[in-house]
Parts: structure tokens; sequence; C-alpha cells
């Protein structure tokens, strides 16, 4: 499609992407929302360039044009600095330190100066906050137990939301003592936690299919059928703002394209559940047969085969595997060009794992002849690799 | 040459302990110990062997097995008692036409479900490693742990829930008494279960990587473990007042090859704490369960002892819903900081940098990634740089040599770097 000319538009023109809110929906590409000025790269990052940099922070350099060059190099040590120093720079600060005053300012603060999504976010969140609030207080007051798991649920989803929210501030952070890689994989993490709630999610709607299967009772609760257009109405507003995201098979480049389509499935299947309860109680009203058990079974199959891929995507970046973007054939083909020099004896050991989508970390382990000068060697291998997009690699050469 | 070391090792550790079970922990201790000298003389080879490494050699491999099926075993039993109980559970809620009952039993289904999860992480844990899972599939624990976790939270919120729902159809003084006599039963069932889970013998450590991360803070949930540990542990209470200092000890230095007396005595320990995360899941799962099932009985006490106090119920579930997501939490940090990639909370980076550093040839070390592939599984990957004519090979040497004996991570990459 037209990825790759966009992807071409973003490194050749660094100037005209020199944002500074979050570029969601940029006119040539809408499916990949990539976002800022990020045009960082150092090329390869060998030992010698690898000096330059200290481990806290470090200086963009001038981004090249050639095929290698990424909107989405980020070596760890440079962040996006919204002006988040002050607010999250705190360099070696105790793990686990939360106070309850200093959260709700942290909340604020990142509020206002966050990115446009996680300020849609925010605004999707407390809409769903207040509706569902309002559904608990009248479903007790007035003792329909309908709408009192249905405000549960939407409590539940909430609270996800939530940590996504907490999830794309808190990356923003610089690396730091304990967190050696960043806060990055945190967007990963909570996109997992969506896609194992949905997961969840179409594994009741299964049950409840069931239930009604059994049970064949087919009551009218039009009280239901009120909450649940408002319901679809507030997700479809959600579904609107992500609307970049709506997709079920996506490429990811960052980390937050996770999130934000983690976010996006989640209103969608929401919507799509409320949608689905609108439908049957309209087919009861005709007077469908079993019309609850077909539309929930349709909803559960529907949503589980949303979250699937998400679902695979996710775990297999937390359970460190080789970048799938990054086929087998080229990692031997790399293997092979290195062994083919002649003072490679052998490689003991290729490692490459993803922190996020887009970088990947590797580590090899290389014999090779005592006496040799490594340097030329680590040199090459530094290229071989950045040009598959490993960002960072350590190599350690045995001398036999 | 390394008999020789064993055998003196296991004097040392016989003195020091006076248990009964000493010399078959000292076993654990030597092999470990010997690890570190045996493996530098493997022909220079200073990593572990093949191209897709996947963490094994002969030895942890086959200590990790034992553990794993020891665990596995310990799993498959407590899911078939929760499915006979289940089973049983659910005949008698149909024939009583109960729906109490059948809702218990659907919380005994949502056991087996968190138990099955932990059998299959620990058995996919086990498979080999392969070149696009480079790192073998150890990481599956942790995320099968994450999902039971995942499903104890979802749990409590549906039991709030249905302490709401009760509240608000209320039919009646049965109620109380059904209730009760339910919850009294699952809270039988889920000490069965907890017993069955928590009970470490003294062989059943195949641990060696536990005997040098202090995990005192890590993964064991000290606060109620120690009713459970009296019952289990095989080396009675005095156990518990040299744990403490040995705790402190432990975690602020690690594994010296100078004092193997209390490496040994502390190693016991850690040894006998430790569980898998799996297993250890499971185990907080039925804990869970069983708290919350006091608070359903205590609930059903009152309602049966004075009917019109029905929010007493629900108060109760919420505390006791509190109650168990506040012994959730400590598992689940450990969790997350794993899936996070920090350095994990036993080894003291600064420490490791500050002793590199201190060697003549080093002028400095950047680039320090230390993380862990799951509890109790290290690796460190750094660049060191050199003076100019040092020589490479040896400071590597070094390096490694000097990371395994002070840290005990032994899958390091270094890369060596001239000034």
């Amino acid at each position: 499609m037209d990825r790759s000319n966009s992807f071409n538009h973003s490194s050749e023109n660094p100037s005209l992407n020199q944002r500074n809110s979050d570029v969601g929906y940029s006119t040539n590409d809408r499916r990949l929302a990539y976002s800022r000025s990020f045009q960082q790269s150092h090329g390869p990052r060998t030992p010698a360039a690898a000096a330059a940099m200290v481990f806290s922070s470090g200086e963009a350099a001038k981004p090249f044009l050639d095929r290698t060059v990424s909107s989405i190099d980020m070596p760890p040590e440079i962040y996006f600095g919204d002006g988040n120093e002050e607010l999250f720079g705190e360099g070696k600060e105790k793990r686990g330190e939360v106070s309850v005053l200093r959260l709700v300012l942290e909340i604020f603060r990142v509020l206002r100066s966050g990115s446009r999504q996680m300020k849609r976010l925010s605004l999707l969140i407390s809409l769903n906050v207040a509706y569902s609030t309002v559904e608990l207080a009248i479903g007790l007051f007035t003792g329909r137990v309908g709408l009192v798991s249905d405000a549960f649920h939407l409590t539940f989803g909430c609270g996800l939301l939530t940590f996504s929210l907490f999830a794309m501030a808190t990356s923003r952070k610089k690396p730091d003592h304990a967190y050696s890689y960043g806060y990055k994989r945190l967007e990963v993490l909570s996109a997992f936690t969506n896609a194992l709630f949905l997961l969840f999610m179409s594994f009741s709607l299964a049950v409840e299919a069931l239930h009604a299967f059994i049970q064949d009772e087919s009551e009218h609760k039009h009280y239901l059928i009120v909450s649940a257009v408002t319901n679809l109405l507030v997700n479809l507003i959600g579904v609107w703002f992500f609307r970049n995201y709506a997709r079920v098979n996506l490429v990811y480049r960052k980390a937050e394209d996770m999130n934000y389509h983690s976010v996006c499935l989640h209103v969608l299947a929401d919507s799509i559940r409320s949608a689905g309860l609108i439908l049957a109680s309209w087919f009861l009203s005709i007077g469908v047969e079993n019309a609850e058990v077909l539309c929930l079974g349709l909803v559960s199959v529907t949503v589980f085969m949303l979250v699937m891929p998400l679902f695979k995507a996710t775990g297999g970046v937390l359970l460190q595997m080789a970048p799938p973007n990054i086929p087998s054939s080229a990692l031997n083909k790399c293997l092979r060009q290195i062994t083919s020099r002649e003072e490679v004896t052998e490689v003991l050991q290729a490692r490459f794992w993803e922190l996020v989508p887009g970088y990947t970390v590797g580590s090899l382990t290389l014999q090779v002849k005592s006496g040799t000068d490594d340097r030329p060697l680590l040199q090459f291998v530094y290229d071989l690799y950045h040009d598959l997009g490993v960002q960072d690699l350590t190599v350690q050469t045995d001398f036999s | 040459m390394k008999e020789e070391n064993h055998e003196h090792k296991h004097i040392m550790g016989g003195h020091n302990q006076g248990h009964g079970h000493e010399h078959e922990h000292g076993h654990m201790v030597e092999i470990c110990g010997d690890i570190s000298s045996g493996e530098t003389s493997l022909g220079g080879i200073k990593s572990c062997g093949e191209a897709p490494c996947g963490f094994s050699d002969a030895k942890t491999s086959s200590m990790d097995a034992k553990e794993r099926a020891a665990s596995m075993r310990k799993l498959l039993m407590a899911v078939l008692l929760c499915a006979v109980f289940m089973t049983v559970e659910v005949v008698g809620g149909i024939k009583a036409n109960s729906l109490a009952i059948l809702t218990d039993a659907a919380h005994l289904l949502s056991d087996v479900a968190a138990f099955a999860i932990s059998l299959f992480s620990l058995w996919a844990s086990g498979w080999e490693a392969n070149p696009r899972q480079s790192y073998g599939f150890f990481r599956i624990e942790i995320l099968g742990a994450l999902v039971s976790i995942q499903m104890i939270w979802l749990l409590a919120g549906i039991l709030v829930y249905e302490a709401i729902a009760r509240l608000i159809n209320d039919t009646g003084e049965v109620q109380g008494f059904l209730m009760f006599i339910v919850s009294a039963f699952g809270l039988l069932v889920n000490i069965a279960m907890a017993l069955l889970l928590g009970h470490d013998h003294g062989h059943g450590h195949g641990h060696d990587h536990g005997h040098s991360h202090s995990h005192g803070h890590g993964l064991t949930i000290t606060t109620h473990h120690h009713h459970h540990h009296d019952s289990n542990s095989s080396h009675g209470h005095d156990h518990h007042s040299h744990q403490n200092t040995d705790e402190l000890r432990l975690s602020e230095s690690l594994l010296e090859k100078g004092p193997a007396a209390e490496n040994c005595q502390g190693n016991e320990i850690k040894l006998e704490k430790q569980r898998n995360i799996n297993v250890q899941g499971a185990y907080l799962h039925v804990l869970g369960d069983s708290i919350q099932s006091v608070g359903v009985m205590i609930g059903g006490a009152i309602i049966w002892y004075k009917p019109e106090w029905k929010i007493i119920d629900l108060i109760c579930t919420l505390v006791f819903s509190v109650i168990v997501l506040g012994t959730t939490i400590r598992m689940l940090r450990n969790i997350l900081e794993v899936l996070m990639e920090s350095t994990p909370r036993e080894i003291d980076a600064t420490r490791l940098e500050e002793g590199l550093c201190e060697m003549n040839e080093v002028v400095a070390v950047h680039e320090l990634h230390i993380w862990a592939i799951t509890v109790g599984k290290v690796l460190l990957a750094c660049h060191v740089k050199i003076r100019p004519e040092a020589d490479a090979d040896m400071v590597l040497d070094k390096v490694i040599d000097y990371i395994k004996r002070e840290f005990n991570i032994t899958h390091v990459t270094i890369q060596i770097e001239r000034q």
C-alpha cells in the first residue's frame, strides 16, 4: 500500500515533520501513525561512536538518507523530552515511591502536557467513568441487577484504559538506574493486558450465550437497551478518536502503536457488544428464536478473532521472541557473512529480541583467532546488523 | 579435580548447620560453588556452548527438569482434586436446585482454570529453545503467572458484584445458612489444596540459582507464609529467628567465596523459601479463595443470625476482596519488573560497575544492562572500555570471572573496547 511512500516521506523531509503535537493523521498514511520528529539516528552504533555517548543523554545526529534510516531509530538515550525532564527525570529515585498527592499532581501535569492521543484517551476515560457511575447509581437505587453488572463491566474497562493512559505517560520517562532499558515496555504490557481482558470478555460472552441457551429465558429488559445505546455511542466516540488504529492486523512501528491499537480494539469490542445486545433485543421483539444466543455467540467469536493478532504480537514481544519483522533468513545470512570472515572461527551465540516494536536488541558471541585486531571486525558486525535494524548490539569476542 | 572440592565443601557445610538434611543442601551448594572454577578451564570457552544456547548446561537443565517435574506433579494433583470437588458440587447443586452451590462450583471451575494455566506454563517453560525463541521459553512462566493474577483480580470483582446482586435480590433467611455451609465446604477444599501446593519437602529444591540471589523480599510473601511454613518446614521454628538476619546479610553481600559458612546457612534458607512462580501463583489463587470463603462464611453466619443486616455481607466481601488483592501485589510487582526488563532487585548494579572499574585495565563501563528472563535467571550485557595496551582476552576473562563470582551471573555478554 502506500506504506512505503509515506515511510520515505518521513525520512526525507524531517523538517516537515517537526511538529510538536502528536501527528495522528498524516495525509499519506492513515494506518501507520508515526508521530514525531524522531529523525535521529547515528548510523551504526560502533564502539567508536558509542564511546561518545554517555549512558543518560546524547545528542541528535543528523539523519542521513539511506534505507537504514527510519523514524524508529531510537537509542534509549534519546527520548521525547516533552518538558518532562523536570517531571520524570529524577535520576536514581528509589523504586516504588508513590504518594497520593504527588500522583494527583502528576496526573494533572501529564494531562496538560500530554500528546493528542493521551488527551483523547483521558477524555474517553472520564466519559466512561461518568457513565458507569451514573449507571451504577441508577441500578442500585432502582434495584436492577442488569444495570449493576453492566456498570461493573464498564468499570473494569475503565480501569484498563486508565492503565493504558498511565503506560503512555510513564513510558516517556528516561531510562534510570533500575530500568536500564527505559519504560517503553510498559506500553506493550498495557496492550497485552488489554488484549487479555478482551479475551476474558469474549469468553464470558460465550458463557452468557450458553447460559441463555440453557435457561432459554427471553425477557425483554428494555432498560438495558437504553444503557446499551448510550454505551454504543460513547464507544463509537472512542473508535472515532482512535480511528487510525481500527484494523485487525497492524504493523507496529513503535511502542505506542501497540498501546493505541489495544485501546482502539477495546472500545471497538465494547461497541460491538452493545450493538449485539441491541440487535438481540430487536430480534427478540420481532420474534426470532434464540436471538440472544446467536447474537452473543457471534459477538464473542468476533471479539476473539479481533483480539488474537494483537495478543499474539504483544505476547511475542514479551516472550523475548526474535523480532517478527526481521526474517530468519536475513539473520542466517548475517551469521554466514560473519563466519565467512577469516578471523572468525565460529559464532557461539546469537540472540535477538525486541524491547518494543521497532527497537531490537541483540547479543552476539564470536570466537575469533587470537591475536587479531577486533576493531574492524566489530565495525563490520555493527554495520551488518544495523542494516537489519538492530539498534542495540553487544558483541563479545572470545579469543581462542 | 572436582571431587576434592566436593569433599572439602561438604565438611564445611556439615559444621555450620547441624540440621538433619544438611548434606543434601550441602550438595546443592557444592555444585554451584564448583561451577565458577570449572567452567573457565573448559578450553577457554567462556560462554555456554552451542549457538542457540538456551540457558542449559547439563547440570542446570536436569535440576530444572526435576524441579519442574515436582511442581507439575503438585499442580496436577491439585487440579484433579479441584475437578473432583467441582463435580461433587455441581451434582449436589443441581439436585438441591440451589444457585449458591452452583456459583461456588463456578468458582472452583475458575480454580481449575488457574491451575491449568499454571500447569501449562510450567510445562511450556521446558520447551527447547529455537532460533526464533533464542532464550528458550522461560518467559512463559511469567506470562502465565500474570494471566492467573489477572484472573484473581477478575474473580474478586465478580465476587463483589455478586454480593451486590445478593443485596438487591434479597430472598430471605435461607440464604444465610446455605451461604455458610457452601463457603465452609469451599474453605475446606481450598485449605486442602493450599497444603498440597505449599508442602515443600526438604529435598524438593532443584534451584541452583536460588542460592545466590537474596530473594528474601522477592518472591515469597513472608507475612502469611509464616503459618504455612511452620507446618511444612522440616527445620523447625528456630529457622525463622535466623531467617531475618541471614536475609539481611545476603541482601548486602551476595555470594562471596570467603565466608562459605554464612552462604551455606543462607542458601539453605533461600532454597527452602523459593518456589516456582507458577506454583506460587496457584498457591496465591487458592489462598485468595480461602480468604474470600472466610468472608462469605462470616457474612452468611451474620445473615443467618440476624437476617436484617444484609449490608454486612457486602462489607465483608469488599474487605476480603481488598485483602486478596493485597496479597497479589507483591507477586504482581515482581512479574512487572521482569517483564519490563528491569535490573533484578537482588543485583546491585552500582556495586558491579564500581567493582569492574576498580580493575586496573578497565577505564569505563557503559551500556550496562542487567535483566532477568525469569525470576532467578539473570543476564548481563555491557561494554567495557580498557586501556589500549591491555590484553583484551585476559581482561575479558577477569571481568567474566568477577561477575560470575560476585553476582553469580553466568550468562554475560561483554564487549571489550579499547580507548
